[in-house]
């Protein structure tokens, strides 16, 4: 499907902007109440993500004392727009990418990984206790899932045979769900997008029986809401991103709702099903065994396509 | 070694009704035996005032209208009450009862916690006689 | 570099702490992740109980120690009437006694499955949590049914109980241990293979049997280590002498133990429970008691969920007594926290505060005045007026 629209309609409406962050909402929601329904409860009306949102930007941002103040405000915001951006090199909801160029997935992983950089720098910046060990550990996570978690994305770019988003899309759509032909990538591509997620059981750097909030525990009003709606942002992102890679691809919108439902009911299943992972056992996990399977994965596909290119 | 033992049980979960539920708008019958708000038969009582010397919490004040013709008001404060059913045990002629029916007793007010049981015109006299300055009520404790 | 690594980086958790869900305050030198010293303070939730009982009678008592504790009410009330029956020479029928038995195992069922709730929860295992909560609601609507509240279930009287069991009931009671029990086998098999929860827990926080013995551990905390504490098997008290328990033991002593030794404690009250359902024997449920207690002094020891809990009272020949002294199970487990903590990961420690099902309200009962430039003093009553008048001066 082509669609033309103003740059600045794209940047500001549709697909980035305000269209994006609401459809963040409303998968915030839906992951909270399918781990609700996992857990035998009710859960939250489809509302209340949009209500917590508009309650915090109502209230008032307190910053606290010995922080840097222009950065207090400005992570946030770097972190939204670090997500937004990369929402517009990747094709949404069976649309065409907002813009595209040969290698823009590097661009887009690179943004990708701001918002948890940001969370770092936050919790940084103040002088909490809390905040500095969940900084250390959000960054101690990211150097651990971020290598894996590129070598599973690589996989099908690889056997792409490109590095543009829209084409390993087009790539994906046309030959066998690569969920099949390797389904290896598969797992750490889900894996670790809970880790760069921080979901459940990776949730150590905001283990509130632990460290309260993690990174954000000083952070309160408009900085928390920024926060959380570049996180459920990133949801949107990375959800779609697997849904191309390794789904079959998108072609239009029904396809992108099912496929990504689909997808939204193994991560929350997975949220639900374990203990979390301390810190040191997150990176044992992922240095041990993602990152060694992804590289075999990896040269798995090389040879193949090796193989192939021989055969021909 | 498993992993994810718990597979079978969040399958079952999300295939039958949550076990929790949205309060106001439904609510499990509460048994029969269920210690909620006390109610107070007047015809009954003899005003012995055992209940109120071993009430933990001082919840109840039986306040004398008429010694001789047994007519009594009792003064029940919800708010203190522990629901021990001290009282109901105590009373041997069976004038206290819990109700199982009269357990949501929330309010934004300080009034509804301070109930009055007996014959209306007794009640009527009391707080008539409380309402004037100078006349004290006859003493509770 | 050198400068700033002298200096402690204390994390501390509490008075207030998602971690907690009551309030009492931690404070965890870290290196890294790792605890190189930890501290306890407690004292936040003081409520003056002791003393409040010693202006009202017997009977009123009863119901404020019951409220000692929101989880093991029935024993803390178990405990004092057995203590003041035993002063005034009544017994309480048998009937009562085995309804006491009753009550309180249906207690423990439900205190057990609240800590594997919470302990689960410190883990992050949020699903299991949920599950074992929702299945703890089991219990609790039989406790309601039975006594009529889910709290304070106020089961005694002086001199016996108030309610009585039906065949009703009986049955009631009889079929929901069976799913009890069948849900329990599911979580010990949860509790012993899942890998991820293992991780959290096997071989974390491990108390010898000695160490458990020198700092006076009790209740499970002390069964898991291997020590043989259970005042229910040592000392039989009120019905288990009619209806005795097994002592679950462990020899482990670490996290992974003290799950399975509640765990299995469970099993045995199901047991129990249907054990005592089959034998009761009918007759009077409570007998006569003189509002006046004879003069004396009297310990009067139960085996609350998590442990040992200890009730001094003493009487003058009034209706009040002279003074009540409670010691609670938390209070001896306090000792093993700080000392198993260190070398363990910051990771660890909401695990390990959970691994004694501590009651954090249970035990503020001393007052102690800390201070930098004196050592720490204990304070009597007269002492301790004095002090808060010139304090708020
Ligand atoms: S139920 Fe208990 S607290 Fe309430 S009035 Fe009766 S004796 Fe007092
Ligand atoms: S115990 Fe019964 S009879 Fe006696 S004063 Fe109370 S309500 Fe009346």
């Amino acid at each position: 499907m082509n669609l033309s629209l103003h740059p600045l309609i794209l940047l500001l409406v549709f697909p980035g902007g305000l269209f994006l962050m609401n459809i963040g909402l409303l998968y915030e929601w839906a992951d909270r109440k399918l781990v609700a329904r996992f857990q035998s409860r009710v859960g939250p009306r489809w509302f209340q993500p949009f209500a917590d949102t508009v309650k915090l930007l109502a209230k008032e941002e307190i910053i606290p004392n010995g922080v840097h103040k222009f950065m207090f405000q400005a992570l946030p915001i770097i972190a939204l727009t670090g997500a937004l951006t990369a929402a517009l090199y990747i094709p949404m909801f069976g649309f065409e990418a907002a813009f595209s160029f040969e290698g823009d997935l590097i661009v887009a992983l690179y943004m990708l990984s701001m918002m948890t950089l940001s969370i770092g720098l936050a919790g940084a910046n103040t002088l909490s206790r809390f905040t500095i060990i969940g900084a250390t550990r959000a960054l101690t996570q990211m150097f651990s899932y971020e290598a894996p978690f590129l070598l599973a994305l690589l996989g099908p770019a690889i056997a792409a045979g490109t590095w543009n988003i829209g084409k390993i899309n087009t790539f994906t759509g046309e030959n066998i769900w690569l969920i099949l032909a390797q389904p290896i990538g598969f797992i750490i591509a889900v894996v670790g997008l809970m880790g760069k997620l921080e979901l459940p059981p990776f949730d150590a750097p905001e283990a509130e029986t632990e460290i309260v909030a993690g990174a954000l525990t000083e952070y309160s009003g408009r900085g928390l809401a920024l926060f959380h709606i570049g996180k459920n942002v990133e949801l949107v992102i990375g959800l779609t991103l697997v849904v191309i890679f390794y789904l079959g691809g998108i072609a239009n919108p029904i396809e992108f709702i099912l496929k990504s439902a689909g997808l939204f009911l193994v991560v929350s299943a997975l949220q639900s099903m374990f203990a979390r992972l301390r810190i040191d056992q997150t990176v044992g996990l992922w240095w041990r065994l993602g990152a060694l399977m992804g590289l075999l994965q990896l040269l798995a596909i090389i040879f193949g396509r090796y193989l192939g290119e021989i055969l021909r | 070694m498993a992993i994810g033992v718990l597979f079978g049980d969040l399958v079952k979960a999300f295939f039958t009704k949550p076990a929790t539920q949205n309060y106001p708008f439904t609510k499990t019958i509460a048994p029969e035996r269920l210690r909620g708000k006390l109610v107070y038969d007047p015809e009954k009582c003899i005003g012995c005032m055992l209940c109120m010397k071993d009430c933990p919490s001082n919840a109840i004040e039986l306040l004398t209208v008429d010694k001789i013709n047994k007519r009594f008001v009792m003064r029940y404060h919800p708010d203190r009450c522990v629901f021990c059913a001290q009282c109901v045990q105590l009373c041997r002629f069976n004038c206290l009862n819990m109700s199982n029916s009269l357990w949501e007793m929330a309010s934004t007010s300080k009034e509804a916690f301070e109930v009055y049981y007996g014959r209306e015109e007794d009640i009527a006299f009391l707080l008539e006689r409380a309402a004037q300055p100078g006349i004290n009520e006859p003493p509770c404790e | 570099m050198t400068e700033a690594k002298k200096e402690k980086f204390i994390v501390p958790i509490g008075p207030q702490h998602p971690a907690l869900k009551e309030p009492g305050n931690f404070e965890f030198t870290v290196d890294g992740e790792i605890v190189t010293d930890a501290t306890v303070r407690l004292g936040f939730v003081h409520r003056g109980i002791e003393k409040a009982c010693e202006t009202r009678n017997y009977t009123q008592d009863m119901y404020l120690l019951e409220r000692v504790c929101g989880i093991c009410s029935h024993v803390h009330a178990t405990a004092f009437v057995l203590g003041v029956e035993k002063l005034a020479g009544v017994q309480a029928p048998p009937r009562a006694e085995a309804i006491r038995v009753l009550a309180a195992e249906l207690e423990r069922i439900h205190s057990h499955l609240l800590w594997f709730g919470v302990a689960a929860h410190e883990a992050g295992f949020d699903t299991l949590f949920m599950y074992t909560w929702r299945d703890r609601e089991v219990v609790m609507d039989i406790l309601e049914t039975l006594s009529g509240s889910r709290v304070h279930y106020s089961v005694n009287i002086l001199g016996g109980v108030k309610i009585d069991i039906d065949q009703k009931l009986s049955d009631l009671i009889k079929k929901d241990m069976d799913f009890l029990e069948e849900r329990t086998e599911h979580y010990m098999k949860v509790v012993t293979t899942d890998e991820t929860f293992l991780g959290r827990t096997r071989g974390i926080g491990t108390l010898s049997r000695d160490r458990a013995k020198l700092l006076g551990a009790v209740g499970p905390t002390a069964r898991a280590s291997g020590v043989k504490r259970d005042v229910r098997v040592n000392a039989p008290y009120s019905g288990y002498k009619e209806f005795p328990v097994k002592m679950v033991i462990d020899q482990t002593g670490d996290l992974e133990a003290r799950f399975v030794v509640r765990l299995k404690e469970l099993y045995e009250s199901y047991r129990l429970i249907r054990e005592i359902l089959e034998k009761i024997q009918p007759g009077e449920i409570s007998t006569r008691i003189k509002r006046k207690i004879p003069e004396g002094e009297v310990i009067s020891r139960v085996e609350a969920p998590r442990g040992e809990l200890f009730y001094f009272i003493k009487s003058n020949g009034t209706e009040m007594p002279d003074r009540v002294k409670v010691r609670t199970p938390s209070l001896c487990n306090w000792g093993t926290i700080t000392d198993v903590a260190v070398g363990h990961k910051l990771a660890d420690m909401p695990m390990l505060l959970a691994g004694i099902d501590p009651c954090f309200s249970c035990n503020d009962r001393m007052v102690e005045i800390r201070s930098d430039s004196q050592p720490s003093q204990m304070m009597n009553w007269d002492g301790l007026r004095k002090y808060g008048i010139e304090y708020y001066k």
